[in-house]
């Protein structure tokens, strides 16, 4: 189990989430916890517990190279972070995730696809050559090894009641008093 | 559909007790919120509460069906000597050792109950039980990492645990303790076999417990059925039914 950070709070991992087969999954936020599975149960419970959500993927929020389009321009890039998966080997596949545009306010990265590269600095230059446009606004590389992803067997368990509990939502707030008269209504 | 008048008591016993120890666990979860260890933990548990207290609902829409009995009623107007939960879930909530612990032998239990319940043949048990049971199999998650980590955690973690262990003992075969009218439901194949439940349920706590080298309390059985509760039960109800005793026509706020 990991210790606790020198704030006394639990290690922090952030959390990717990907709405319906077939979207990326996307940076939402980050979580404390102890472990890889704890971060996965407490990520479904902050950030799935509204709809939509089919997966989570945790990584620990250290293991994240991120670097912004305006510390590219300024030469500003980051060095040979550890390759992450622990194994010694020379070269390891890296998550690539990139933010193309302002819009969206509730997520930040998407993810996009993978590079295998020796170093962070060369996971994010095979990156940028894979992944150029549109110009992107910010990237972030994750170790694969790094990664755990929520159980696919359980997915149903995990995403599916959410669904019906549309009393969670804040637009539905206001309904409640009505929909208690109707069901009241003989 | 016609049952006979007494499958038809049985089975309002049998949704009464199922409503109540929802209800109660999940207003005890609810205790948690604002003052979990962890705000994430915070959500997790609030989450869990709701979720308990939604199969309540079920459990008792499927009594209004029967009887015409209104949900609100029983569970905001109901005096503590008419409530028919199992007495572990009326404890006060304790550290969280004791939530965690009395959340996962409920949720080892109620995995084993809704398994079985799904195939019954009165409809509104089976639909019920199926819904409720994919949200149990997250619950079970949740607390068995926490049965896991409490007991191989710290020395702090694991006294802790072992003093909720004992805490708890003596109330978990209640759980499963059949009422009067179980055995003839049984027969008709609208609850399952409650032995057979507690069997299942009590296998598997028994092993989770001998894998994390946790010595089983040799405390007897705390006796009495149902109809028997601790004082505690009393001081949940004035906390649960205030609103609704201080203002009975509340409808929005």
């Amino acid at each position: 189990m990991s210790a606790a950070a020198p704030d006394g709070q639990w290690p922090r991992w952030e959390v990717f989430k990907q709405d319906a087969a077939g979207k990326p999954h996307q940076a939402v936020g980050s979580v404390h916890a102890t472990d890889p599975e704890h971060a996965l149960l407490m990520a479904r419970s902050v950030f799935a517990r509204r709809p939509a959500a089919v997966s989570l993927w945790v990584a620990p929020a250290g293991a994240v190279v991120a670097v912004t389009a305006e510390q590219l321009a300024a030469g500003d890039v980051p060095g040979g972070a550890p390759a992450g998966d622990g194994t010694g080997a020379a070269e390891a596949r890296y998550l690539v995730f990139r933010k193309s545009s302002h819009r969206r306010a509730m997520t930040f990265v998407d993810h996009v696809g993978e590079v295998t590269a020796a170093s962070a600095a060369a996971a994010l230059a095979a990156a940028r050559a894979a992944f150029p446009e549109p110009p992107a606004l910010a990237w972030w590389l994750v170790p694969a090894a790094s990664v755990t992803a929520s159980p696919d067997a359980e997915a149903e368990a995990w995403f599916a009641p959410a669904r019906g509990k549309t009393y969670k939502q804040q637009s539905e707030y206001a309904q409640l008093p009505q929909r208690r008269r109707k069901a009241r209504t003989p | 559909m016609s049952l006979d008048p007494r499958l038809r008591a049985a089975l309002l016993d049998r949704l009464t007790a199922m409503a109540d120890d929802e209800l109660i666990l999940g207003h005890r979860d609810s205790e948690w919120t604002g003052h979990a260890p962890i705000l994430e933990e915070d959500i997790a548990l609030a989450n869990i509460a709701q979720d308990e207290i939604g199969h309540a609902l079920l459990w008792l829409e499927a009594r209004r069906q029967l009887d015409g009995s209104d949900p609100d009623v029983l569970a905001y107007s109901r005096p503590a000597g008419a409530w028919r939960n199992a007495r572990l879930l009326e404890l006060p909530r304790g550290d969280w050792a004791f939530t965690m612990l009395r959340q996962y032998l409920f949720d080892v239990y109620e995995a084993e109950l809704l398994t079985r319940l799904k195939r019954s043949s009165h409809v509104p048990l089976a639909e019920g039980a199926t819904k409720a049971a994919l949200e149990e199999v997250f619950h079970l998650r949740h607390s068995s990492l926490w049965l896991r980590r409490l007991a191989l955690g710290t020395d702090e973690s694991r006294r802790r645990l072992e003093a909720a262990l004992a805490r708890a003992w003596p109330y978990l075969p209640q759980l499963w303790q059949p009422l009067a009218g179980d055995a003839e439901l049984a027969g008709a194949g609208i609850v399952p076999d409650l032995a057979e439940v507690g069997d299942a349920a009590g296998g598997r706590i028994a092993t989770a417990l001998k894998e994390l080298d946790l010595q089983t309390p040799d405390t007897p059985p705390n006796p009495g059925g149902r109809e028997r509760h601790t004082e505690e039960l009393v001081t949940l109800l004035i906390d649960m039914q205030s609103v609704t005793r201080a203002d009975p026509a509340a409808e929005s706020w």
